[in-house]
């Protein structure tokens, strides 16, 4: 059922959405109250293409939705998290970009910014390599980056060609 | 040029430690502004003793140069011809500025953080006239310095500080120095844990001491002009998004200071308001 929702999900966002970030979900540590949440939803709404910001003040989660055809990148978001003085942790996150590299060392370039990530799959059984050369749709994790950094490696949970 | 200087670093050192906004009302606390956030705060202090009152009400500023250094500036004005010690952690009739670095900062998890943070301030005598021991000084500029240190979560905060206040001679007479501290413990209870969008409480016990040397006047201290005093008593603190409402009272608990000259200080209160501006600005892309 999980697995048939996860598809009904990228289905949807092939369609719909040719966002470049999709949605970003990030764990920001360091967030005790009211203004902390606002803070870091104003500089979340500041950069362009985002369309939605859900703070969480409980969990630390912060959830970002994008507009089609935006070209926020990943340092973006980390420092908007950085100048309010928090610390972001491991991000969630549903990207579309072209499969490059080989086969052994896949690489993720994201449509309309200069993010590249290299692909590691989280799960046994992914089939990245046969979506080589094609544009793709990939949800996955970013591990947390020192300040000013953002990881180069791309956990990948699940993989799709975007239409 | 000396005075130039002393404008100059004025406006870009600071003073601090006036807790408002995300903190206290009373005592020290360790928050500092985000990188370009402004923050305004208009508040109104109160001393009363059986010699008289003294309200003042004030405008400051802060502006988060980075994520941990903020420039703040405050200046009060003051009414009431009370004859009240000399004090630091509440506002009087200077003026101040001067700059806060947030110079340790350890997110451990979610929600908690512990940092320190350290301010230097210029304090310059306000046009209003002293009143009691200090009427008719001659008035000079000071430096005031604070330290914080504290913890803070979604459910309980504790902070620690402490300040120092020194003014410079004028004439022969010299405002006396001033050693304050503070300890203050926050509660926000489970139900109040909510999203950012709802109004967020959080109450405080604050407790604050600060002893004063002896008022300089014509080059010989005043007898019986050293005050030691401790106060305790509760503040809370309103939150919605981008604004803040705070109060709070404080009773003695010690007291050590001439009747005669002082008269006996009983009570003393805030109320603040707060306005803070976020910057969605974003450097690069």
């Amino acid at each position: 059922m999980k697995r048939l929702l996860a598809v009904a999900v990228f289905a949807l966002f092939g369609v719909v959405a040719q966002a470049q970030y999709a949605q970003v979900n990030l764990t920001v540590f360091g967030m005790d109250c009211a203004p902390c949440a606002h803070a870091i939803h104003v500089s979340m709404k500041g950069i362009q293409g985002v369309n939605t910001v859900d703070v969480d003040l409980n969990t630390g989660l912060v959830t970002i939705k994008l507009t089609p055809d935006n070209k926020a990148s990943m340092r973006q978001f980390n420092e908007a998290v950085e100048k309010n003085g928090f610390t972001h942790k491991d991000a969630e996150i549903i990207v579309r970009g072209k499969l490059t590299g080989t086969a052994a060392a896949p690489v993720l370039e994201v449509t309309g910014t200069t993010d590249r990530f290299a692909l590691v799959p989280a799960t046994a059984g992914l089939d990245i390599a046969s979506l080589l050369g094609k544009t793709v749709t990939v949800a996955g994790v970013l591990p947390q980056a020192a300040k000013g950094k953002v990881a180069d490696t791309l956990k990948v949970k699940s993989i799709t060609e975007a239409r | 040029m000396k005075v130039f200087g002393v404008v100059l670093c004025a406006s870009t050192l600071a003073a601090s430690a006036m807790a408002s906004d995300h903190g206290p009302v009373f005592g020290y606390a360790t928050p500092v502004n985000s990188q370009g956030e402004v923050s305004c705060d208009a508040g109104i202090f109160g001393r009363g003793g059986t010699l008289g009152t003294q309200v003042s009400t004030g405008t400051g500023c802060g502006y988060g140069v980075t994520p941990h250094i903020t420039v703040t500036a405050f200046l009060p004005v003051s009414f009431g011809s009370g004859a009240l010690p000399e004090s630091h952690v509440m506002p009087g009739g200077e003026w101040t500025a001067g700059a806060s670095w947030r110079f340790l900062h350890s997110v451990t998890s979610v929600g908690k953080r512990i940092e320190s943070t350290a301010s230097l301030g210029v304090v310059v005598p306000g046009p209003q006239a002293d009143s009691g021991i200090l009427a008719g000084q001659h008035r000079a500029a000071g430096v005031a310095g604070t330290l914080a240190s504290g913890y803070a979560s979604r459910s309980q905060y504790l902070w620690f500080g402490g300040g120092y206040t020194r003014f410079a001679e004028a004439a022969r007479d010299r405002r006396p120095d001033t050693v304050s501290w503070s300890a203050v413990y926050g509660y926000r209870p489970p139900k109040l844990r909510r999203g950012y969008d709802q109004w967020d409480y959080r109450g405080f016990a604050e407790l604050t001491g600060e002893h004063t040397g002896g008022v300089r006047s014509h080059g010989a201290i005043v007898p019986d002009s050293s005050t030691t005093s401790v106060w305790l008593g509760p503040s809370v603190l309103a939150i919605f998004k981008n604004i803040a409402i705070e109060g709070g009272a404080q009773a003695p608990l010690y007291r050590d200071a001439s009747e005669a000259v002082y008269g006996h200080e009983k009570v003393r209160f805030a109320l603040n308001f707060s306005y803070l501006r976020f910057s969605g600005h974003n450097s690069s892309h």
